[in-house]
């Protein structure tokens, strides 16, 4: 066993897969009046706009949370969803529109495996006839087409055996007959792959395939993955959520957030110095497995926003710890720190009378607006002002004006900068700190 | 008996936060079913003390008359802690509280839940497979295996000096970012219908002797307040 990164590339071989600017947007289902009085059309920018290119033999990671779109983006690639924007090349042939025979044809080229392997397989077909199924499919591309049916059957049979061990999946003469059923975890991911590798794809999307196994099983499908790539040249993408398996078998990383790649480049680089706050974070809350090097941890604030809505400029705005005041603040990033202001008890008690309640300030684009009370609206214009002293300092630099209009407040920020691919120390990076 | 305990004294958080709040229910009627089958206070009190807890854990408490669909995953986990805490138990259960989380919520969980060990001297008894959790958050540490305990002791012994091969096995398959080299215990747990004879984890154990096929090793403390259940724990002292 050789280390992640050591493992040598002869020279740079072809491109077998580029996305150029995908997108996948996903209609959200509301009902028929809702969608008549809605004019703009509603829907959840699950990929929205990412280009990369893997080389044959590599394994390049797609790393993010829950949500972010990576298993949207690896769909994508085996077509199993269309994509609403963009491009997809598969060695160099342009696959985003291709449907019908065609697809079916690509399909043997390409291969996914999906994160839970006792959904994947049939719980009432035997191991070795799942193994087998995707010759059938392809029968018409496979397999010797003079012979009779017996012999086509005595042939894929043996294909299986073979796809069997070459994915350490034995004794195979007796788990053939077995049903998924009476396999452990690991033996019907190893099953999962035989029957991916069958075809002999060129390119294997792997799903969060290991995360559902246990840690000593995990280590030996992973293995198994890394001696594949070695003997046949086979190339990946590696989607998911744990940096630390992704260092050990990726060439290439790519760290996705809510649809957009914010940095991609070498592994090595990538993992010895990250660039991104987002990449930063995401390694930081690895939990080191030593109690001798607890440290306190820099962490970013909330959660995933919702992909209906993504934040303006950078998405990662709202909860990165480095954020600019040319990041993109918007209206809403005022009304969720007042949200927290006056649901703090310390400080928000009497600006809760005043500013209160939450539910009636209204953001739009780069504004928010609050109706308030006749007597008391020069008030709420200090008080949002006195808020904002508190607020963090690059909201309060992004700010453009507080106004006060008949009875509305109004906080209105600058527009953002816009947000540029930067190269950086070998990597491309999405982040105004480095533009 | 269990009732006078069970809430008040030890109270329990489960490992998926999205199943196990009432979809029907508002999260303060959450609180005051709960305070309520505790003790006689009035449903203000019982509300005062409901936003309290969810204050506490950063959650508005406008949010209170909100539904859990209404909630992320970090929240609700958040307002599961919050009801357990609110009638102040001493000792807190979390069965995998982090399990279904993404990694930075995780993160925050946890130190949410550090920070509650300290400021209310509670106890914490974290139910994990996850040893990188473990080494960031326990002060001691037990292992189990096929039902059985098989090792057991301060935080440090068990990853510095760990005596069972089992727990040797299971901290060298941990994955994280300096690993060099993959590891992995060979075989799989055994089958609970028939456990093996003498030591359980015998089958897979690379030291294994005669001995451990027929006699079941006793939990022996090694070292003060490190103990192990295996024939030869003594050679990894």
């Amino acid at each position: 066993m050789t280390g992640p990164a050591a493992v040598a590339q002869p020279e740079p071989a072809h491109e077998i897969l580029r996305l150029d600017n995908l997108e996948v947007h996903f209609p959200v289902k509301m009902p028929f009046v809702q969608r008549l009085l809605q004019r703009d059309e509603t829907v959840v920018h699950a990929v929205d706009g990412v280009s990369f290119g893997i080389r044959a033999g590599q394994i390049l990671g797609l790393v993010g949370e829950s949500g972010c779109g990576k298993s949207t983006v690896g769909r994508a690639c085996v077509r199993l969803v269309k994509p609403t924007g963009g491009r997809i090349f598969f060695d160099g042939q342009d696959i985003t529109e291709l449907g019908g025979g065609k697809l079916r044809a690509l399909r043997r080229r390409i291969q996914i495996i999906f994160q839970d392997p006792h959904a994947s397989l049939n719980p009432a077909m035997t191991i070795g006839k799942a193994i087998g199924h995707p010759l059938r499919i392809h029968s018409s591309e496979y397999g010797p087409q003079a012979t009779g049916r017996e012999e086509f059957g005595e042939w894929i049979r043996q294909k299986a055996l073979g796809a069997m061990r070459e994915v350490g999946l034995t004794p195979e003469e007796q788990l053939y007959y077995k049903y998924p059923g009476d396999l452990s975890g690991g033996q019907k991911q190893r099953a999962v792959m035989a029957r991916a590798l069958i075809l002999e794809p060129n390119l294997l999307v792997v799903d969060e395939g290991v995360s559902m196994l246990d840690m000593s099983v995990r280590a030996k499908v992973l293995e198994l993955m890394l001696d594949l790539k070695r003997r046949h040249g086979l190339t990946y993408l590696f989607i998911t959520h744990d940096l630390a398996t992704a260092k050990f078998i990726c060439d290439k990383i790519a760290i996705m957030y809510l649809g957009r790649i914010v940095e991609i480049g070498p592994a090595s680089e990538i993992y010895a110095d990250p660039k991104h706050p987002y990449t930063k974070a995401l390694l930081q809350v690895i939990p080191i497995p030593d109690p001798d090097r607890r440290a306190k941890k820099v962490l970013p604030r909330g959660e995933v926003p919702d992909a209906v809505h993504p934040p303006a400029g950078c998405r990662f705005h709202p909860r990165c710890p480095a954020v600019l005041a040319s990041c993109g603040w918007e209206g809403r990033d005022f009304v969720d720190f007042l949200d927290e202001h006056l649901s703090n008890p310390k400080s928000g008690g009497e600006d809760e009378s005043i500013l209160g309640p939450i539910e009636d300030w209204k953001a739009k684009g780069l504004v928010a607006s609050f109706e308030a009370d006749t007597l008391r609206a020069g008030m709420a214009v200090e008080r949002v002002k006195a808020v904002l002293v508190e607020a963090p300092v690059a909201m309060k630099q992004a700010v453009e004006s507080v106004s006060l209009q008949n009875r509305t407040v109004t906080v209105r920020f600058r527009s953002p900068d816009k947000l540029l691919q930067t190269k950086v120390q070998g990597r491309v990076v999405e982040c105004l700190l480095y533009q | 008996m269990y009732r006078l305990i069970r809430g008040e004294e030890i109270a329990l958080i489960f490992q998926d936060p999205m199943t196990r709040l009432s979809p029907l229910m508002r999260i303060q009627d959450h609180f005051l079913e709960e305070i309520h089958a505790h003790e006689s206070v009035s449903s203000t009190e019982a509300r005062r003390r409901a936003r309290e807890a969810l204050v506490s854990m950063g959650i508005h408490e406008t949010r209170i008359r909100n539904y859990p669909h209404e909630f992320s995953g970090g929240m609700r986990q958040r307002i599961m802690i919050a009801l357990a805490l609110v009638l102040k138990p001493s000792l807190l259960i979390a069965d995998e509280p982090t399990t279904s989380l993404d990694v930075i919520v995780e993160a925050q969980i946890l130190e949410i839940l550090q920070d509650l060990k300290e400021a209310y001297h509670m106890s914490l008894l974290l139910i994990t497979h996850n040893l990188g959790i473990v080494a960031e958050v326990c002060d001691r540490v037990a292992v189990l295996y096929a039902g059985k305990l098989v090792e057991l002791g301060s935080v440090r012994d068990i990853f510095h000096k760990p005596l069972h091969p089992y727990t040797q096995g299971l901290l060298s398959s941990v994955i994280h970012l300096e690993t060099k080299e993959l590891h992995s215990i060979e075989g799989s747990p055994p089958d609970l219908i028939a456990p093996p004879s003498g030591c359980r984890f015998h089958p897979r154990c690379s030291y294994a002797e005669p001995i451990c096929t027929e006699k079941i090793p006793p939990l022996v403390e090694f070292e003060p307040g490190h103990f192990a259940a295996c024939h030869f724990g003594d050679k990894f002292l």
